[in-house]
């Protein structure tokens, strides 16, 4: 395993005791009636959040980490706090070169702007430097293949077109790191090989990429790691095939306790229907 | 690939990130005015984005900019002179000077407050410098005051020939201690609108008391009058900034004299105060804008 190797200067990615913590007054649009009434029924209910807790893990140059998990575990919060975007409140993180941290296809576009412009923009936005974009765009409209299109304003395009173009900026930058939030799903069939060996190659040339997705095929097939995280921890971490074995082994069981709870409460619903007699059905739902 | 020689903050290899204490207010200014320097070009993408947005959206597109004061001044025309019948001599000459520099102040409010909060999945998605989002509006708004000069231009060449003067050179000197003052209470309202979107809806109602309170339909002589009867409110008036700068413009515009120099050093000197706490503020505020929104 990677993370055995000595010299930390290969590390692309050191992740030490990580822990994202969200302040539950202050998120999701607040408003100032609803923050003071909280504010004043101190201590009643749990006002933080552990988004993430003591995540530890290390990257080196050319491997691939793919993080799995089911819906709301941290995924998405591990790769904001590996592209910079939110600070961590435990631990710390050092991420080591260039991060393309597109997380997710078409951040930053403009509906009003063309193609082109907005090539422009996302580039400022990564803060690359224009001169180095302006030499990358034949390269990106070449790839995204929309054709007559880049010069039309993005509220034309189709999202299959929006997507491509995203991909097309995220990975021809040239990141020594490149972060990928579910943007795999997203093209047409053509477009997904197209996209998938784009991915190979930059792994191909000893980039650190932490992939995020539902797609067991690109966790086995591209990813030399793999990691499973549930309600912000890391419960599993090691070759890809075990992972997914245990991720889906775990799905799997949860899915069966959902099965059995939606049965149940069918259960009571069919009793009480059942108590109520002789309504014709449909009344019942008045 | 070679990069260039000084990588942009965001792409800079970085040090061990923790929860570790934030620079102290000179530290945030300074990276501030690294940042808006290092990014200059996303401000001006973000900005020429926002006028191309503002101009789409209209049948008319950017020949509102030029109209729409035009319209308010008719408005507060018709209000003044024939119902409330105050006559002041060249009367839409008067207003307008007043209501120009005043739409630009609340439209750059306005879009400063909103620009934040309504690019919540930018700012979860990628890493930048968040201070770019407020000051591409705000430079945005520039040149909509500019296009407003086109009309104040028309005016005093067809209609009042005679009030052209040499002190309309003072105008943007004006105008650039109004920007620093505007910069400042946008960045401001800006940071503290991403976590209560109370500002929004009360600023609004705030700009609208603030208007009536300044100099713009009515001028400093009116001012005098209050004081004659209560000096004390006439007092807070002329504390107003707003009280100068408006009265700035008229002098500059409708009494072709030089304005009060030195009440606009010290409105300066306020408005360089006020951008420093701003931009500290927001700085200090930054880092919690992706997890809040």
């Amino acid at each position: 395993m990677a993370s055995g190797n000595g010299g930390s200067a290969e590390y692309a990615i050191d992740v030490q005791g990580l822990g994202v913590r969200y302040n539950l007054r202050l998120t999701r649009k607040t408003t100032l009636r609803q923050s003071l009434a909280t504010i004043v029924r101190r201590g009643e209910g749990e006002r933080t959040f552990w988004a993430l807790q003591d995540v530890t893990f290390r990257l080196v140059q050319g491997e691939s980490l793919a993080v799995i998990g089911p819906n709301g575990a941290g995924k998405s919060t591990l790769l904001q706090a590996l592209a910079g975007i939110i600070l961590p409140s435990a631990g710390g993180l050092e991420v080591r070169g260039k991060v393309s941290g597109l997380l997710q296809l078409g951040a930053g576009f403009d509906q009003e702007l063309t193609g082109r412009e907005n090539i422009m923009l996302a580039g400022a936005f990564l803060g690359i430097d224009h001169r180095d974009m302006e030499r990358l765009a034949p390269g990106v409209i070449d790839f995204a293949d929309i054709g007559q299109f880049i010069d039309a304003p993005l509220k034309t395009y189709s999202s299959g077109m929006r997507a491509r173009l995203g991909f097309a900026i995220a990975t021809s930058v040239d990141p020594d790191i490149l972060l990928i939030d579910e943007v795999l799903a997203t093209g047409d069939q053509v477009f997904r090989v197209k996209s998938k060996a784009r991915v190979l190659e930059l792994a191909r040339a000893a980039k650190a990429i932490v992939l995020v997705t539902h797609d067991m095929t690109w966790v086995t097939e591209f990813c030399n790691r793999a990691m499973l995280i549930e309600a912000g921890h890391v419960v599993a971490e090691g070759e890809p095939e075990e992972i997914v074995r245990i991720h889906q082994e775990h799905s799997e069981a949860s899915r069966l306790r959902k099965a059995a709870e939606a049965a149940a409460l069918l259960g009571t619903d069919a009793a009480a229907a059942a108590a109520l007699g002789a309504r014709p059905p449909g009344a019942g739902a008045l | 690939m070679d990069m260039p020689q000084e990588a942009p903050a965001a792409f800079r290899t970085s040090a061990f990130r923790t929860s570790a204490a934030r620079p102290g207010p000179l530290g945030l200014v300074a990276e501030a005015l690294h940042e808006v320097r290092s990014r200059h070009r996303l401000i001006r993408y973000l900005a020429q984005a926002d006028l191309k947005k503002k101009g789409t959206d209209t049948l008319f597109g950017n020949v509102w900019w030029i109209l729409d004061p035009l319209l308010q001044m008719a408005v507060y025309v018709i209000l003044v002179t024939l119902i409330f019948q105050r006559s002041v001599p060249d009367y839409p000459l008067f207003v307008f000077a007043a209501i120009l520099p005043w739409k630009w102040f609340t439209t750059a409010i306005g879009d400063a407050i909103a620009s934040v909060s309504g690019q919540d999945r930018l700012i979860k998605q990628i890493k930048f410098p968040k201070i770019v989002l407020p000051s591409a509006v705000m430079l945005a708004g520039i040149a909509q005051f500019a296009f407003g000069l086109i009309p104040l231009a028309a005016m005093l060449v067809l209609m009042y020939p005679a009030r052209i003067s040499p002190m309309l050179v003072f105008i943007p000197v004006v105008a650039a201690v109004q920007f620093v003052f505007t910069v400042g209470l946008g960045l401001l309202l800006a940071a503290v609108n991403v976590f209560f979107r109370d500002v929004g809806i009360l600023a609004r109602h705030v700009l609208r008391l603030w208007f009536y309170l300044s100099p713009a339909l009515y001028g400093a002589a009116v001012v005098a009058e209050v004081g004659d009867s209560q000096p004390i409110i006439a007092t807070l008036m002329r504390l107003n900034p707003f009280y100068t700068i408006l009265e700035s413009y008229r002098q500059a515009i409708y009494d072709g004299a030089v304005p009060d120099l030195a009440a606009l050093a010290v409105v300066l000197i306020g408005s360089v105060g006020l951008l420093l706490v701003g931009v500290v503020f927001f700085k200090r505020l930054e880092p919690a804008f992706a997890k809040v929104l």
